[in-house]
């Protein structure tokens, strides 16, 4: 057994570890916490399949978007009950479980007739090619890449006003 | 080590995900279920790329990272703003 597969091994332990403990405790910062190591479990998964700019952005996220959040949670549950309430939607919970194991089903069916690779090393030949990946996300994935950024700006002012709000409210 | 591995990975990671938004009540609970999810999701993205080495899975998972920040801190506000006494 090499370092990768040991290191890819611990990494995915984590990540389970990270998530079932994320889904099973009802403390917030608890789950915030396993969810921000799932989340560096991951990145270390995306160097091990030569993906250092995807690492990079999954880190990027965990330090900027969950642990905050986490911070946040500690300050603010120290000093008020939670108030949230159970929300009650059961059809769009179900409506995403179908759709979600429906895409599974497709994986894995797409998996079964050979159409997806399974048995490919994931180890990089000719190294990793980051002018290519501009070039893709510039090029012919510019509409997505632009409208994901979008979306993350319009998700920043909505964040912001939704403070601004809070504030003028007190 | 395979594709093969990731996607097991990622398909466990989606069906731990899929099982918290279902049973958690709470808006955290159920937020940390999608991200988990989505996550999933972004793996597969990235394993496949490599599987037909095109760089395109990997797009294609930056893509998802980006859209899923935007989502984490959407509903990170809004379960900070009822939390929060006015």
């Amino acid at each position: 057994m090499s370092v990768d597969q040991i290191v890819v091994g611990i990494a995915g332990a984590v990540c389970i570890a990270g998530a079932v403990t994320a889904v099973a405790h009802r403390d917030p910062r608890t789950a915030g916490v396993a969810l921000a190591g799932v989340l560096l479990g991951l990145a270390v998964l995306y160097a091990g399949l030569a993906a250092p700019a995807v690492a990079a952005a999954v880190i990027v996220v965990a330090l900027f978007s969950t642990l905050p959040f986490v911070v946040h949670l500690t300050v603010a549950t120290s000093r008020a009950t939670s108030r949230v309430h159970a929300s009650d939607r059961p059809r769009v919970t179900g409506v995403a479980l179908v759709l979600g194991a429906t895409l599974l089903a497709l994986l894995a069916v797409a998996i079964a007739l050979g159409e997806v690779p399974v048995n490919v090393s994931v180890r990089s030949a000719d190294g990793y090619d980051l002018a290519a990946l501009g070039d893709l996300l510039a090029g012919r994935a510019a509409v997505a890449a632009g409208g994901s950024l979008v979306v993350l700006l319009a998700a920043l002012i909505t964040a912001r006003a939704a403070r601004h709000d809070r504030r003028s409210l007190r | 080590m395979t594709t093969a591995a990731y996607l097991a990975l990622g398909a466990v990671l989606f069906a731990v995900g899929a099982v918290g938004a279902v049973i958690r009540t709470s808006a955290t609970g159920r937020l940390v279920g999608v991200e988990l999810m989505v996550a999933a999701a972004t793996l597969t993205f990235a394993a496949s790329g490599v599987g037909f080495r095109e760089l395109d899975g990997q797009m294609a998972a930056l893509v998802a990272i980006v859209v899923a920040a935007a989502q984490a801190i959407v509903g990170y506000a809004l379960v900070s703003r009822v939390r929060r006494p006015e």
